[in-house]
């Protein structure tokens, strides 16, 4: 009898990706997550500037903000403040929604099913309305020179 | 004489053989579709006119066995549910379901999920255990008590939210969304008391903390048991009994049955005397 | 407490979720949004000035702020990194390597935090 070979079929990572064609709620997750690691990466480089260059001194200190100014970086900072904004408000959905509070009830299935996430799009709708809000009110301040 | 209009229809159909192959490949077959034929009708026509080595589960043909389920054109169906009008496709892809292993061409080895399903200890789990090995009487559980988890008892075992969910993906050791709403199916039915029992097992870094509400299990849930509302329940009963705050369900008491003396006094016009029961 | 780690562990995430919602939202507040705090009549002229910090890093209250504002964001942000890295590499032996790992960087990044903060109000 030949080898038999087993077909690992799993996803792997790529199906937090993409798995099929699913709705808005799956892709709201790995936004989440995708937020969640740049803020992080964020931490990590803010807190290793606003340790070791303060401390060396105002001389220091200064030279790096400078460094700071141009265009680029401060692109990457509103990046960071929209992530912060997606992040916070979609964790406070969650927040609720893993608590089982904004979710409904158990019901008996009726054809066609609802589950109760699709039940719940209008509170998905205007979180994202939120987003939306919040970044641009954030990006006028930007443009105008507020960073 | 039948009028009506046939389609051809080109399926690929995922095909693999352990022994020969590989690497899986996609075979393409045309099959003659009318309406109302299910994708199990045409994977039955191939079967039996195309290619007899095509493997793949099926039993009821009616969505309760829950053997069939297939990822189809990229989303997770089961076969005999899925009319293959429905999908509004000129080619027709199906692969295994993901996130198992492929035994042969269409069969998943969903043992994983069979496994996991039995370390939630799925039964009723009571003090008096006699009473569940030889009853003697009747359990008193009211309607709203049985609505609160009689959605989450339809599920067939068919795996298709283990192919939508993005943990199970990865994570080979998360015990899946099937797995986590029949532990809250039994935590909620007010016939058990078996949640210490049960939450060792979920409270694991591979158990329900590993769910992250992406929805897609209920999304994709073909018998509309809602599996994403059953594991965020989940959610609240273990984080209301670790803070000390959760309200201690009482258990549903036993109803012996009504005795005959009771039956005569309710019943006097019943032409046949009662039987006299022996004291 | 021992039998239900994980519960604690996914409830404390919750818990210094919404507190970063309140204190990150005010640090971003006063940090970019000069105009909007101009608006409601609050005047902070070049947050990320050294003056400005000089200035801030004299008073106990911003002190607390921070030290507080830190642990949340250190606890919170690698506890995510955590669930990450574990649903990725799966095996009993990898967790143990993985959870300490966290730990240890997070005890690193909060002591950093701390001691410079600490170390510029007392001079």
């Amino acid at each position: 009898m030949a080898q038999r070979q087993v077909k690992e079929n799993y996803f792997g990572w790529r199906g937090w990706v993409w798995a099929g064609r699913y709705q808005v709620e799956r892709y709201l997750y790995l936004f989440h997550r995708i937020t969640g690691l740049g803020l992080v990466l964020y931490l990590m480089l803010h807190l290793c500037v606003m340790t070791v260059f303060r401390v060396q001194g105002q001389g220091i200190y200064e030279i790096i903000m400078r460094l700071f100014d141009n265009p680029v970086f401060k692109a990457g900072e509103y990046l960071v403040f929209a992530a912060f904004i997606y992040h916070g408000l979609n964790g406070l959905r969650l927040i609720l929604q893993e608590l089982g509070f904004v979710l409904g009830k158990p019901t008996p299935p009726v054809y066609p099913y609802k589950d109760s996430l699709r039940k719940k799009r209008p509170l998905v709708l205007v979180m994202i309305a939120l987003v939306l809000i919040f970044a641009l009110v954030v990006l006028f301040d930007f443009v105008n020179g507020g960073f | 004489m039948s009028t009506e209009k046939v389609k051809k229809l080109k399926f690929k159909v995922q095909r693999f053989n352990p022994e020969e192959d590989r690497a899986p490949h996609l075979q393409e077959f045309i099959v003659p579709v009318i309406h109302g034929m299910t994708m199990l009708d045409a994977l039955f026509y191939i079967k039996e006119n195309l290619d007899s080595s095509l493997s793949f589960r099926s039993s009821c043909r009616m969505a309760i066995c829950g053997s069939c389920g297939m990822l189809i054109n990229n989303y997770p169906y089961l076969a005999c549910h899925t009319q293959i009008e429905e999908l509004k496709a000129e080619t027709l892809e199906i692969k295994p379901l993901p996130n198992f292993a492929v035994i042969k061409d269409l069969v998943p080895n969903i043992l994983p999920m069979g496994l996991k399903h039995r370390s939630i200890k799925p039964y009723i789990i009571r003090p008096d255990a006699q009473e569940m090995e030889n009853p003697t009487a009747e359990f008193c559980q009211k309607p709203e008590e049985l609505n609160s988890f009689l959605q989450f008892s339809y599920c067939v075992k068919c795996g298709i939210c283990i192919s939508a969910c993005p943990t199970s993906a990865s994570d080979k050791l998360f015990l899946g969304p099937q797995a986590l709403t029949q532990c809250y199916r039994y935590c909620a039915d007010t016939r058990d008391n078996g949640t210490k029992d049960r939450f060792p097992v979920v409270d694991t870094d591979h158990g329900v903390w590993h769910c992250h509400l992406a929805g897609a299990c209920s999304e994709a849930c073909p018998k509309g048991l809602d599996p994403a509302l059953g594991i965020q329940l989940l959610k609240r009963l273990l984080v209301t009994r670790a803070l000390g705050i959760g309200r201690k369900q009482p258990l549903v008491p036993i109803v012996l049955p009504p005795t005959v003396s009771k039956l005569k006094i309710a019943a006097p016009e019943f032409s046949v005397p009662p039987i006299q029961r022996e004291t | 407490m021992r039998r239900m780690r994980h519960t604690y562990v996914w409830f404390a995430q919750l818990v210094t979720a919404a507190l970063i919602a309140a204190f990150l939202g005010i640090h971003m507040v006063l940090m970019h949004l000069e105009d909007i705090l101009g608006f409601f009549g609050v005047e902070i002229h070049e947050p990320t000035s050294w003056g400005s910090m000089i200035e801030r890093a004299g008073k106990g209250s911003w002190l607390a702020f921070y030290i507080l504002f830190l642990a949340f964001v250190v606890y919170h942000g690698l506890n995510g990194l955590r669930g990450i890295l574990l649903e990725l590499m799966p095996s009993p032996k990898v967790e143990r390597v993985i959870n300490w790992t966290i730990i240890a960087l997070g005890v690193i990044a909060f002591a950093l935090g701390t001691y410079v903060p600490v170390a510029l109000f007392q001079s």
